[in-house]
């Protein structure tokens, strides 16, 4: 009697270890998205001085921006629109200045903000900086 | 005479200004497809940087690695961290001499054949590609697919999910080019 206890025991430990493994696995497959918007920028600066740190030296300053939730501000010199609906806000210069990209479905829940934001006003943008190319791309944005 | 020679001139002058060399794209899409029948693995990006020269007949293309999207945000994470190492080698790009004729006042679609070498995860191939080619005053458009290897960039995959991921990756490309005035 003694023993189908014990053996009880063992298979509820084994049962409720397993479960617990199980949504572990589970959540790590599954895990959220990084979500920027809810974190606090590692870097706030103008666009100015992003674009300044990457022209002196590319690779230092993609070695300190790179991933990093960055917040930039600047004028924004051009708008456009992708075939995807996410938005791209180019602060400083259009061809060589700072791309701040806000994803298709921030773009509709920022929209009265956005709304806004127009070529020659002053915008504000915290996102994920992932390099530079001709310009410096900040990408997952949204507007402050 | 003197007249002659002005209006020569100024044809020139104009002539040269009015036609556009470089094409220019910030936005075009690459996505690539690397699944098995284990395992959907297909990621994009629209964010890459394009130009075509069309006197010179050259092509670049570049991306930033980190800015390819995947389904999930584990697979995005091994990408980044542990087969490109994005944190060393944030960018891919091919640069290449486009080898078939163009002629780039018709607006008919060309295949064209384009020489170059990819360069990413710090490793260089030689290649050629093949792209299909819609020249036309104001806009260019090119759409390409081309097969890489993981192995060939030193890319090294665990064996435990080498099975998981295809033998040959697919990249698919879509540019719509504008030109580009500096």
């Amino acid at each position: 009697m003694a023993k189908l206890k014990t053996f009880r025991i063992i298979l509820w430990i084994f049962l409720i270890g397993l479960v617990v493994g199980l949504s572990a696995v589970y959540y790590v497959f599954n895990k959220p998205r990084r979500n920027v918007s809810k974190e606090t920028a590692a870097f706030t600066l103008d666009a100015k001085q992003l674009i300044s740190d990457f022209k002196i030296d590319e690779a230092a300053a993609t070695k300190k921006y790179l991933d990093q939730a960055i917040m930039v501000k600047g004028e924004i010199k051009s708008v456009r629109t992708l075939d995807n609906h996410s938005m791209v806000f180019s602060l400083e210069d259009e061809m060589e200045g700072v791309s701040c990209t806000v994803d298709s479905a921030d773009v509709v829940s920022n929209s009265s903000k956005l709304s806004q934001l127009v070529k020659g006003s002053a915008g504000t943008f915290k996102g994920r900086c992932s390099g530079m190319l001709m310009d410096i791309q900040v990408i997952n944005c949204v507007p402050e | 005479m003197n007249k002659l020679i002005l209006l020569f001139a100024f044809v020139l002058t104009f002539g040269i200004a009015g036609a556009q060399s470089r094409f220019l794209t910030k936005d075009a899409k690459i996505n690539f497809n690397s699944s098995t029948p284990l395992e959907d693995i297909i990621a994009e990006s629209n964010q890459a940087t394009t130009f075509i020269d069309i006197e010179k007949n050259e092509i670049a293309f570049s991306v930033l690695t980190t800015s390819f999207k995947f389904r999930r945000a584990l697979m995005e994470e091994h990408f980044n961290e542990n087969y490109m190492e994005s944190a060393k080698f944030p960018k891919a790009k091919f640069t290449g001499k486009i080898v078939t004729p163009i002629d780039w006042k018709s607006e008919k679609m060309v295949v064209a054949e384009i020489k170059g070498q990819l360069t990413m995860h710090g490793a260089t191939k030689d290649m050629t590609i093949k792209a299909q080619i819609t020249p036309g005053k104001n806009k260019i458009i090119a759409t390409s697919e081309l097969k890489v290897t993981p192995e060939d960039f030193k890319i090294a995959i665990p064996s435990a999910v080498r099975d998981k991921i295809a033998k040959e990756v697919t990249i698919k490309i879509e540019a719509a080019y504008a030109p580009y005035q500096q």
